[in-house]
């Protein structure tokens, strides 16, 4: 490991030695970490790189050097920009909805009481549920056979009778949107709590004093107080809305048409789907990567700038 | 369950990969490598567990096959059944992690690019070996020959015909025995069910998100015709002829009928698309004869009854889509010689008599199919006249799965198009479709 | 500054309805897995068929609840341990390529794993772990690492440094130091992690899809594969019966740790 230790200047070698010491092990500490890493996480992801420079089919193999072929066949595919779109509606609304409701709800259920627990426990029970079982579960409760919702939208005259929420492109974006929301409120309204609970009281009990109304406290004391908090969770919201997929596999699998095909699916229907090349999937996978590196750096810019 | 008998299945596995290795070494690539001139003419039986995976489709029938032969052999099958959807994707991970099955089976129009891309055994000497090969569907057979190089061989034979449902048809006043003899009763009669007008019965049905149940329903009607749906090479679609046109016609006026076809049918994924005939709620549509097994069932119990018939295109003669899945030993088995004897004892005619002739399913023999069915239900024999008459066909492009199969292929979007949408983009569509065929 | 009574009652009616929301599709699907559906085994009556169908799918239930029980003890330990270790040494010792460490470790959560799914494929049959229960629980162990070791750095940096610091004179060393003093400490946020890596490992499917033979599957994958298992009928009725089995362990747990949970992010999240 690289141990590297300042030079050390006289009467400081105790303090250096104390220094290499800490290092050390810093070091081992974090070692299975860095294995992790390491072998599972860059090795990948070097890999990543050379499948998308190369000729790689998925039952073929590595069949040599092409770049930037796959990174032209990518840009020149037809549902690329539409996939990209698709998928930045989908964050924007999802990010949107899961930040209110978890910041609304977490102020419902801030003050620890009896009744409060209940809500609290009911809110965050879905988030125990996998996404891909959260996702089975709507899929049967969307199904005009043995699930109510269609029931319940034609009774009040919304849909066809027998059709699925799940049969155009926008209510299909909806329904998964309903999914997602049922499943991450709790876990937001959990971030969000913490983040209310780490403002001092006292500024409350202050502004209250000077007669301030509930709308006033909220606009110049939690909103301000929580920017952290709140960008902390646009930061894990994004990313994950950006790299959606599961959701859509199980519910959609990108139709009606391609209307829901986020660019995760784009990426696994290149790899295994229509082009079953891993080449190309490479390639995309690296343009997303490179995306969101930007977009995460940009949003903790936004972060860092306010706890200063 | 990991004790005594996994340390010893994986000595076994370590021992049988040792001894292959020379074997692959000698093989080279593409077009599949292990197969050697070892294998006896009729395989290997000596109690070795051989793997083999399927779609779910044919999860009724592919039971069937694997209880006989595990009944009669010392050899086991194991049989893994992979969703319809899924089945690329795992047999394109498989492949990269060397983890195929021994013996692959798959839908047979996505054979010719699992063949041309090496997952399958050269086993053209053994299939040439068998002495009855002139009697098997030849389909299934082609799909998997690449250059000359034989590599499949029919496993389940899935074929499409009309079928209507003749409860309905009596309501309606039609002639219950009469089924479609061309497009244009085929038309007529779902618009007489459709005029019912009851609740939730619709005329006809359709896959709408289904690329694979479009082609299996639509194009047998073009090739009745003496019309194509691709150019020789498979590198061009010909779904511009008048043929075709009438089919989507058809289908565009019972979509503009009210309940012309039944509810979600443009919506419909192919996961559900056999369920509304089989509840009793479709008048006449085109349907996979697998799936009649069922309906024969609940009939015979009580349901209501249906009627079968051959797919007629406008001029009134017949053709069928020649589906199902073909099989093959994969570039990863371990046990060539006792897939062989899986592969070789399926064929027989005896076997083909005992296992599909004897239960009610369609055989992939012609000659079984010729003699087997004399008691079998007059329907079935119907079903098999299809096979027997040599019309049927099936398509074959390396790029049919990218075109016509997957989810939102251009054919999707040329059906949509024309079907529920505006209805003028058909040349460019076709053009959408051999964009794809073409590269 | 009291609300008036009324305003109460109806908030209470209002929180009421909305927890009621988030609960009735979890009751529903327990509901209808035993209530009589057509298109399942479940025709006639309530009864447990629906669960018959789901024993004996395939392999059988008990096989994919054995891979599904190994995969998640597999991720929970590593989970816990190479979390606190790295906590701890992120939070604890000045050197340089701490930060670094710490980066690159949160950048994980910026990555698709469907994109490096491809590779691994590729890499792990080159290290021999292609289709092995290890190979599944490391992955989803790596996927774990950005939000468990920021759980345990937060909850190292919010113990005194006083605390070790008196072990040490104590003559413990560093690691002593961790196991006797400081693990008890952070325990709750150890339970989270742990809890965060058994509701990952015990849901996941993407990840075995890829990385998965059929005799390595867990539940969540042979659920989503029995969804589909005839062409044209969906067996809605063992697919929630699946859901069921799937969310029972998670929501059991996740009740009884709860308390663990939230104050394991809460000691987390006090150096956001």
């Amino acid at each position: 490991m690289t141990s590297v230790s300042k030079q050390p200047s006289t009467g400081q070698m105790r303090k250096s030695k104390a220094k290499a010491d800490a290092t050390r092990r810093g070091l081992l500490y974090a070692l299975p970490d860095w294995v992790m890493i390491v072998a599972l996480f860059f090795v990948p992801i070097v890999l990543l790189v050379v499948m998308a420079c190369s000729r790689w089919s998925l039952m073929g193999g590595n069949r040599g050097w092409n770049f930037p072929e796959n990174f032209i066949e990518v840009f020149s595919h037809p549902l690329l920009g539409q996939s990209i779109l698709f998928t930045l509606e989908y964050t924007v609304i999802v990010t949107i909805f899961l930040l209110v409701l978890g910041l609304g709800l977490a102020l419902i259920v801030q003050e620890s009481s009896k009744w409060n627990n209940v809500l609290r426990t009911c809110f965050l029970l879905p988030s125990a549920t996998g996404l891909a079982s959260a996702s089975l579960l709507f899929y049967a409760l969307y199904s005009p056979q043995v699930g109510p919702v269609t029931k319940i939208l034609s009774f009040f005259g919304l849909m066809e009778d027998g059709g699925s929420v799940l049969a155009t492109g926008q209510s299909a974006l909806w329904a998964t949107i309903i999914v997602i929301v049922w499943r991450f409120s709790g876990y937001y309204m959990l971030l969000m709590m913490i983040g209310l609970q780490s403002i001092p009281g006292e500024l409350y009990e202050a502004a209250r004093m000077d007669g301030a109304s509930t709308w006033r406290i909220f606009r110049s004391i939690t909103l301000p107080l929580m920017k952290p908090t709140i960008v902390m969770c646009l930061v894990y919201c994004v990313t994950g809305s950006i790299l959606a997929f599961d959701q859509f596999f199980i519910l959609t699998k990108g139709g009606p048409n391609n209307a829901t095909m986020t660019v995760v699916e784009l990426i696994y229907n290149f790899a295994f789907d229509s082009k079953k090349d891993l080449g190309m999937a490479a390639a995309l996978s690296l343009l997303v990567l490179v995306a969101l590196v930007i977009i995460n750096s940009i949003q903790m810019r936004g972060m860092r700038d306010n706890t200063k | 369950m990991v004790s005594f008998n996994k340390v010893t299945r994986t000595l076994a596995g370590i021992a049988a990969a040792a001894l292959l290795v020379p074997l692959a070494a000698c093989g080279g690539n593409g077009g599949g490598s292990t197969a050697s001139a070892d294998i006896p003419a009729e395989g290997t039986d000596d109690g070795t567990e051989i793997t083999l995976w399927t779609r779910s489709p044919l999860e009724r029938q592919a039971q069937a096959v694997v209880e006989a032969y595990n009944a009669s052999h010392e050899n086991q099958v194991k049989l893994e059944i992979i969703p319809n959807d899924d089945m690329e994707g795992r047999v394109g991970g498989a492949s990269q992690t060397d983890s195929l099955p021994d013996i692959l089976a798959g839908d047979v129009v996505r054979i010719p690019y699992w063949a041309s891309e090496g997952i399958f055994a050269d086993i053209t000497e053994q299939i040439d070996g068998l002495d009855n090969l002139d009697d098997i569907q030849q389909g299934h057979i082609e799909a998997g020959t690449v250059d000359g190089a034989k590599h499949t061989l029919p496993f389940i034979t899935d074929v499409s015909v009309w079928v209507w449902n003749k409860d309905l048809y009596e309501q309606a006043g039609l002639d219950p025995e009469q089924g479609p003899t061309d497009i244009e009763s085929f038309t007529e009669q779902a618009k007489a069910v459709a005029a019912l007008d009851k609740d939730g019965v619709a005329g006809s049905y359709l896959a709408g998100q289904s690329g694979g149940a479009l082609v299996f329903k639509l194009f047998p009607s073009v090739w009745a015709d003496g019309e194509t749906v691709m150019n020789e090479d498979g590198t061009e679609a010909t779904l511009t002829n008048d043929s075709f046109k009438a089919v989507l016609d058809s289908y565009r006026e019972l979509a503009n009928t009210d309940n012309g076809l039944g509810a979600g049918s443009k919506e419909e994924t192919g996961a559900t698309w056999t369920a509304p005939f089989a509840n009793g709620n479709i008048g006449v549509m085109p349907y996979p004869n697998t799936s009649l097994n069922d309906i024969f069932d609940a009939e015979a119990s009580g349901g209501f009854e249906v009627g079968v018939t051959p797919i007629a295109g406008t001029s009134g003669n017949t053709s069928t889509f020649l589906g199902g899945d073909a099989m093959g030993i994969s570039k990863d088995c371990k046990n060539v010689a006792q897939a062989w004897n899986f592969l070789h004892w399926l064929m027989q005619s005896d076997t083909q008599a005992e296992v599909f002739a004897a239960n009610g399913y369609t055989a992939s023999n012609i000659e079984t199919l010729k003699t087997a069915y004399e008691d079998a239900d007059p329907r079935i024999q119907t079903i098999n006249s299809t096979i027997i008459d040599g019309n049927g066909q099936t398509p074959k492009s390396s790029a049919f799965n990218e075109a016509f199969n997957a989810a939102g292929s251009p054919y999707q979007l040329l059906i949509q198009n024309y079907v529920w949408g505006s209805g003028d983009s058909l040349e460019a569509d076709n053009q959408a479709i051999t964009d794809v065929l073409a590269q | 500054m009291t609300t008036p009574l009324w305003k109460r009652v109806i908030g209470r009616i209002l929180q009421a309805i909305l927890a009621l929301v988030f609960i009735a599709p979890l009751v529903w699907v327990i509901v209808s897995s035993f209530s009589p559906q057509p298109g399942s085994a479940q025709t006639d009556g309530w009864g447990v068929n629906n669960y018959v169908t789901l024993f004996n799918y395939q392999a059988g239930l008990p096989a994919y609840l054995f891979n599904s029980v190994v995969i998640s003890l597999i991720t929970i330990v590593l989970s816990v341990v190479i979390c606190t270790m790295a906590g701890y040494s992120f939070s604890r010792f000045e050197y340089p390529g701490r930060d670094l460490g710490f980066m690159v470790t949160l950048s994980i959560l910026m990555v698709p794993y469907a994109s490096l799914l491809i590779p691994l494929m590729v890499w792990y049959s080159q290290i021999g772990l292609n289709n092995t229960l290890v190979g599944i629980g490391l992955v989803i162990t790596l996927f774990q690492l950005p939000m468990s070791t920021f759980i345990m750095r937060n909850a190292f940096d919010a113990i005194p440094r006083e605390l070790e610091e008196a072990a040490m004179v104590d003559g413990c060393n560093s690691l002593q130091a961790l196991i006797r003093v400081l693990v008890p400490v952070v325990k709750p946020s150890m339970v989270t992690v742990g809890l965060l890596a058994f509701l990952e490992a015990w849901n996941n499917f993407m990840i075995p899809l890829y990385l998965a033979g059929s005799d390595n599957t867990p539940l969540p994958l042979a659920m989503v594969n029995m969804r589909q298992q005839t062409m044209g009928v969906i067996d809605y009725g063992a697919t929630e019966a699946g859901v069921v089995v799937l969310m029972i362990p998670a929501a059991i747990l996740f009740l009884a740790l709860q308390k663990y949970y939230v104050k394991g992010f809460t000691a987390g999240a006090v150096k956001g």
